[in-house]
């Protein structure tokens, strides 16, 4: 243990970065955790959503009677019972071009109605809510409700949408278009990719995914008639923002009216984040009726509601010299928004995307341009990895197919444009500044543990057991840390992006950390309570954690972009050293000796020397709580509170080596190997950041082998349920070989960098790469995702190209 | 209709809709929210319970057709808060739960195949593998889990109950 004295004593007690067990899981394992479809409060109403069966047509006539006069049928509601309700706000523009739909009255962009009035614009549009005794009849009475349509023509596709002549969605929105968005240099990009030796392009569909977290959602609005108070319980990545948001911007109440609490929660994975009608809905008619209301989405419910992910069509171009250096990078992307802006989907479709498409290397020129479109489609929004996955798949498969085109190996030609590490801050020249890295030693490390060297050897066995081996390499920079809230406000985002703690010392010496962010499977009881025990040199027993409920956890933004860990872990850290340096303070007074004289150890104070002169931290947070002899300038009690709001973003970056064996015979693509190299900077808890680390990878493998959200030319969502659209399952998946590097970013005083969704990043590419160089001699030089057996077998038989 | 089942070791009397779901039983009729509900189409596997020893989706099952059976559902394993079993306890160690949504079921259809295996040879990885095939999970890509049966399965194997309390019966 390190002792120091004084406002230097930052060092802790070293059970930060520890794989500690984690402490959410014996009751997760026990089953007792409580989510939302678990709440069950006294005098529950349940609520169905009648969604659109069609993708796009004007409504005539919505006809309610036969349903309201179901047995068990409480309330039968349509947009004409909430015409005093403001619509949801977008609150991410990006820049550019805008034009949104419909307009909110405070003159934000609305990103649609609760209810839909006029017309439907995707399947699952919601149009009428019931409100039953019990679920079952709220959902027979669903069937009750008569709509009439008069269909309207059609559009699933962003560049289709674009396209003169195609459907209209929104009347505000001449074109279907959304935003032109642009980042870098296209003058100067142009003009080297017109004098490069030699230029590859590509044209690549980044398909649409849906991030299907096992828990759908769900909500629960229980309104007080005595105090004129609504509380929310909702699956909810951010509850101050859905507060802030639903009080503020839709409900138009006090804010102080309005409590919203994140029970535990089922996976997010970016869906969770945003705003829905469904929780505004249940707030309403709790109200309505007096009675809590609930809603519990399906899983074909969630599927036709919730964000989806990814749905970019580019054509992407790179140039480069002949012996391997990159000169320039450009990607013109159209971006599939859906039929309606949701709460940040325009900013994950341009800035995050847009601004990352230069990955780990340095080059000269470089320049993107999105056009966002609106199509007949469910909302997109973002998907772990959400911007980032969707820059390095384009980048990573460029620099394969230009490794291809001179010759070169492809691990030479990434080893050879990598920014060299004397380059930090390094500005990428689309807008993101790289905070630090090692890229060469990260890159080395996972060529060298993959076994790159053996790939031919391996190959040629390979063929003789009927199997084509390829391996493919994807490096990525995965922006994380949102965020600088001045920073965001410039990318356009409507809100700050800081995060907050408080930390608060029991006369007993117990210690509660309460922070704004929320959990949705992260396990921040464990770290962050290993965070304010390293600090305060104390037991991390001592520590408890909550969150998730407005009304007791400080202000805060939530859980999305991999955050918690760079954002709200250093405001716990930063409480801590406010509460350290006033311990010493008052520690001078306690023990009757100068402030420079008191060392903090160990949780307690002693005079420097002499031992013996000291008070545990028990001792200290009793006299503290009695406050007896402290002078005016120091207040009793131990209660901190830290908004942390970071100079700049944090890089997190690493290297993916995918090693696949084809099956001649059928097309079917197994992963046999698969290595991955991550560099989330100082680490808090590896055990944690282990279990995220695989997870993400084998989301992105669901999205380069099986997932997709196939909509049919009707605008119907095929894939609907999970008998339709595929996830991973154990048996797809092998174990991994994992590794780390380490570089801290100097941006938050724990070194930490974005961890939880790093790696969904590049497996999509890793593995493309991978099948494509199997197949390369076939004269294959790329196949879209997902690479189901029967594509990669059309390819294998020459049918395909 | 009339109906009774044995529920983690209670007889249990109701009366119930001839299309009701088990899981419907069990979440809303009897209060045992440990069983969760994560599709409508039997792939998730959130739902897993153990009728008369063998792991079932109970929501692929009628109450009726399950009239007169065993179940034991995720609260039948432990107690509130009581001493977790060999194969959770594994799951703990390997840290085979991010959120939790898909965990219940998981232990429940794991705890069938750790039974299976006191005594016997451990199953292999890919036995492991496809025995999960039923229970998805977004989070963890399973390899924390399959870590975690291996673990409890060498224990099993060993002779230390690993999927049930001492004493206690599915």
């Amino acid at each position: 243990m390190t002792a120091v004295t004084g406002e230097s004593a930052l060092q802790g007690n070293g059970v930060l970065g520890q794989p500690l067990d984690i402490r959410e899981d014996p009751q997760l394992l026990r089953g007792e955790a409580t989510y939302v479809a678990d709440i069950d409060l006294p005098g529950t109403a349940h609520m169905a959503i009648l969604g659109s069966p069609v993708a796009h047509a004007r409504i005539l006539s919505i006809d309610t009677k036969a349903a309201q006069e179901l047995p068990g049928v409480l309330k039968v509601a349509t947009a004409a019972d909430f015409t005093d309700v403001m619509p949801l706000p977008c609150i991410w523009i990006p820049g550019g071009v805008e034009s949104h739909f419909p307009p909110h009255p405070y003159g934000l962009p609305g990103a649609r109605p609760v209810l839909t009035g006029d017309s439907v614009r995707h399947v699952g549009d919601p149009i009428a809510v019931v409100v039953a005794e019990t679920p079952r009849q709220a959902a027979a009475a669903l069937a009750a409700i008569t709509v009439e349509y008069e269909p309207l023509p059609v559009v699933t596709r962003a560049d289709e949408a674009l396209a003169e002549g195609a459907p209209q969605l929104h009347e505000a929105v001449p074109g279907n278009l959304n935003a032109y968005w642009t980042c870098g240099d296209k003058d100067r990009t142009d003009a080297a990719i017109a004098e490069a030796e030699v230029t590859v392009e590509l044209d690549l569909v980044n398909q649409r995914t849906i991030n299907s977290p096992i828990e759908p959602r769900g909500a629960v609005g229980d309104y007080n008639a005595a105090t004129d108070e609504y509380t929310l319980y909702a699956s909810t990545q951010g509850p101050h923002n859905h507060r802030f948001l639903l009080a503020a911007l839709v409900l138009g109440i006090p804010f102080n009216k309005l409590r919203v609490i994140a029970p535990t929660v089922g996976g997010s994975f970016g869906t969770k984040g945003y705003l829905y009608p469904d929780m505004a809905l249940v707030l309403l008619l709790s109200k309505a009726l007096g009675r809590p209301v609930k809603w519990v989405d399906t899983r074909t419910g969630l599927m036709n509601s919730t964000v989806q992910g990814r749905d970019h069509r580019q054509h992407v171009t790179l140039a480069g010299t002949r012996d391997g250096r990159i000169t320039a990078v450009r990607a013109t992307s159209y971006a599939n928004l859906g039929a309606y802006p949701s709460t940040i989907g325009p900013g994950v479709a341009t800035a995050l995307m847009g601004r990352s498409i230069s990955g780990m290397y340095d080059i000269p020129a470089a320049f993107c341009e999105v056009y966002a479109a609106f199509t007949n489609t469910v909302s997109l929004g973002a998907q772990r990895g959400s911007g980032r996955a969707e820059a390095a798949f384009l980048m990573e498969r460029l620099v394969d197919r230009y490794a291809f085109e001179i010759g070169m190996d492809p691990a030479a030609v990434r080893r050879k444009n990598l920014v060299p590490k004397e380059k930090f801050p390094y500005d990428n020249g689309l807008g993101w500044t790289y905070d630090s890295g090692d890229y060469r030693l990260n890159f080395d490390r996972a060529i060298e543990l993959s076994g790159y060297a053996d790939m031919p050897a391996r190959k040629t066995e390979a063929r003789t057991r009927g199997k084509r081996l390829g391996v493919g390499i994807a490096s990525y920079v995965a922006i994380c840390g949102v965020g600088p809230s001045t920073r965001m406000s410039k990318e356009g985002m409507l809100g700050g992006t800081w995060e907050s703690a408080n930390i608060r010392v029991h006369p007993t010496g117990e210690v509660t950390v309460t922070v704004g962010s929320a959990s949705t499977g992260q396990s921040h009881a464990t770290v962050f309570a290993q965070v304010a025990a390293d600090e305060l040199g104390i037991d991390p027993a001592q520590v408890q954690v909550l969150e998730g409920d407005t009304q007791k956890a400080p202000y805060g933004q939530g859980t999305y972009g991999s955050r918690s860990y760079s954002m709200a872990a250093p405001a716990v850290a930063l409480t801590a050293r406010k509460l350290k340096a006033k311990l010493v303070k008052a520690g001078a007074v306690f023990l009757g000796v100068p402030e420079d004289k008191v060392v903090y150890e160990g949780g307690g104070v002693h005079e420097e020397g002499n031992e013996e002169n000291a008070k545990t931290f028990a001792e200290l947070a009793m006299a503290m709580w009695y406050g007896w002899g402290l002078p005016p300038e120091i207040e009793p009690a131990l209660d901190e509170t830290t908004h942390f709001d970071p100079p700049d973003f944090n890089y997190p970056f690493g290297t993916h080596v995918a090693v696949v064996e084809i099956d001649e015979l059928t097309g079917e693509t197994e992963v046999v190997a698969y290595t991955a190299v991550d560099d989330a900077g100082n680490i808090g808890n590896p055990k944690i950041v282990r279990g995220q680390i695989e997870g993400s990878i084998v989301h992105g493998l669901g999205q380069a082998l099986m997932e997709a959200a196939e909509y049919d030319e009707d605008g119907l969502l095929i894939s609907s349920d999970l008998n339709h659209y595929a996830l991973p399952r154990a048996a797809d998946v092998p174990f991994f070989t994992l590794d780390k590097t380490t570089t801290p970013s100097p941006h938050n005083p724990l070194g930490a960098k974005g961890a939880g969704e790093i790696a969904t990043v590049p497996p999509a590419a890793a593995v493309v790469n991978a099948v494509v160089d199997a197949l390369g001699d076939l004269g294959v030089r790329h196949i879209d995702m997902p690479l189901t057996p029967e594509k990669v077998w059309r390819h294998l038989r020459g049918e395909a190209q | 209709m009339d109906l009774s089942l044995n529920v983690n070791g209670r007889p249990e009397q109701f009366s119930a809709p001839p299309n009701e779901l088990l899981v419907e039983r069990l979440r809303d009729g009897l209060g045992l929210t440990g069983t969760k509900v994560g599709c409508d189409t039997g792939q998730c596997g959130t739902c897993v319970v153990r009728i008369d020893g063998r792991s079932v989706k109970s929501c692929l099952v009628l109450t009726a057709s399950a009239a007169g059976s065993r179940v034991t559902t995720i609260e039948g394993v432990t107690t509130l808060g009581g001493e977790l079993t060999g194969l959770q306890e594994a799951l703990r160690e390997e840290h085979g739960t991010q959120c939790g949504f898909c965990t219940p079921g998981m232990v429940m259809a794991l705890g069938e195949l750790v039974d299976n295996t006191a005594g016997r040879e451990a199953p292999t990885e890919p036995e492991i593998r496809e025995w999960l095939t039923g229970n998805l999970c977004r989070c963890t890509g399973y390899h924390s889990v399959v870590r975690g049966v291996q673990r409890a399965c060498s224990a099993a194997r060993a002779g230390e109950s690993a999927a049930t309390a001492p004493g206690q019966e599915v």
